[in-house]
């Protein structure tokens, strides 16, 4: 399998080039458009972080209950998968294929949202990340990302990395992943609660360690709440 | 300090170096990350009051973060603004002013002064806000201010008079006069779909957005029902 990201960083869409009997893993939607011979499955994934209870998790978790398998079957295909949002997409190999691509190949932790594709060899199952997720402001749940292979993560805005190397910050509307070697706590980013609640940056995640860290530069609620304050109310 | 601005023009983001000692002032929410040695102190913009004022009548944020390096190494800091669109820097030297919609300012330097202004009746029935933001150059040497757009910003001087559509005005020198009136009759105003327009005139400087909120949400309300 060979993939290209295209129209980088902010209108990206993923070219996948599938060889015969390949198959690849994408969230519910994420199909732009792919060779008419490619078999498409919508599936609540079979081991762990599948079945029923697989997909209850990932509902949880924020991301559709159903994924979408790509299969070549003998000849070979080619698909384009894109996010929903305007934004960047990057790929992080897993296991023994991350440290080929040059990664730890640890595993990652990434928010529910951020989650685009992954090749099968990869795990994709809800990690809960203690009560701190509750406070995050963002959504509870995690999604926990291990196994061999590469995932595809999006965002809203560009995805820029960053290597921590001590102590880092990052206010938790702009996390999209991180890899599992770093801990992290979530804290109030001014000096009072009151600044917290009103001063914007609210809640912070504060990662220790050694590890890398996948942020987004914009903050899809932020634009939301621009845009949504001038829209007329729902009607009950 | 040294700032590398990257993904513009969609997303554009600040990156910031800040040398040891310095300090910047950003808008609250302009922080995405920083590196953990980093300290702020958050203040009411301007004060208590004129902070209540900025945020119900100029739509501006309450607060303003000022991060400060403790350490003896540069450390980073990523600002970036709830727009998708540009970021723009203007140095401002001792007697130079600015004046900015609400919602353009994310972060300052250098001793320069941010005021509440009071942008007149006409300003808020054109959505633009009952107060306007100043920024004055400090009392000596310059100072760096940023401010972010929808869309892409340009830049152009008036001399004269010249025309714009209220939602795509970002930031402006106070010397120009503005007049806020109907683009057409009221008829041809309504049909037009441009509303009210910005008369503006003088010699002076301004800086457009490519696109306006008001012009999303007029598309995406009907979308609503």
């Amino acid at each position: 399998m060979e993939f290209d990201l295209l129209k980088r960083p902010d209108s990206t869409v993923v070219h996948v080039s599938l060889s015969p009997h390949e198959e690849i893993l994408a969230e519910a939607g994420a199909m732009v458009a792919m060779s008419g011979h490619l078999q498409a499955e919508t599936t609540l994934r079979k081991g762990k972080g599948g079945g029923i209870l697989g997909g209850l998790k990932r509902m949880l978790a924020g991301e559709s209950i159903f994924l979408s398998t790509f299969r070549s079957g003998n000849s070979p295909g080619d698909l384009y998968l894109a996010p929903k949002l305007m934004g960047d997409v990057c790929h992080v190999g897993i296991g023994s294929t991350g440290s080929a691509l040059g990664g730890s190949g640890s595993g990652l932790v990434v928010q529910s949202t951020g989650y685009l594709a992954s090749t099968p060899g990869v795990v994709v199952d809800l990690g809960f990340q203690g009560l701190k997720s509750f406070f995050s402001g963002e959504s509870i749940f995690w999604l926990d990302i291990s196994g061999d292979g590469v995932v595809f993560l999006s965002s809203f805005g560009a995805i820029y990395e960053i290597e921590v190397d001590g102590s880092y910050v990052v206010d938790t509307g702009h996390i999209v992943a991180f890899e599992k070697t770093l801990t992290f706590t979530v804290t109030k980013a001014g000096g009072s609660w009151l600044n917290a609640i009103l001063g914007g940056e609210g809640l912070v995640m504060r990662f220790q360690g050694h590890g890398k860290l996948y942020c987004q530069t914009h903050n899809a609620g932020a634009f939301g709440q621009l845009v949504g304050s001038q829209l007329p109310a729902r009607e009950a | 300090m040294k700032y590398d601005l990257r993904y513009n023009p969609a997303f554009a983001t600040l990156f910031v170096e800040l040398q040891p000692g310095e300090r910047l002032t950003a808008e609250a929410g302009a922080m995405a990350s920083m590196d953990g040695s980093l300290d702020f102190v958050t203040t009411f913009s301007g004060g208590l009051f004129t902070a209540l004022l900025k945020r119900f009548f100029g739509g501006e944020s309450l607060f303003v973060n000022t991060f400060h390096n403790p350490t003896s190494e540069p450390r980073t800091l990523v600002l970036t603004q709830a727009n998708i669109g540009d970021i723009h820097h203007i140095k401002i030297k001792a007697g130079e002013s600015i004046c900015f919609q609400p919602g353009a300012y994310i972060a300052h330097m250098g001793g320069v002064t941010i005021q509440a202004q009071w942008a007149g009746f006409r300003s808020w029935i054109a959505g633009e806000g009952l107060f306007k933001l100043k920024i004055q150059g400090p009392p000596q040497g310059s100072g760096l201010v940023f401010f972010g757009a929808y869309g892409g910003i340009t830049e152009r001087r008036v001399q004269g008079d010249l025309i714009v559509d209220t939602g795509h005005l970002v930031a402006y020198s106070p010397q120009l006069k503005m007049q806020i009136k109907l683009a057409g009759g009221l008829l041809g105003s309504i049909t037009s779909g441009e509303g009210l327009v910005n008369r503006l005139s003088g010699q002076g400087k301004i800086y457009l957005q490519s696109r306006s909120i008001g012009g999303l949400v007029k598309f995406l309300t009907p979308k609503l029902r």
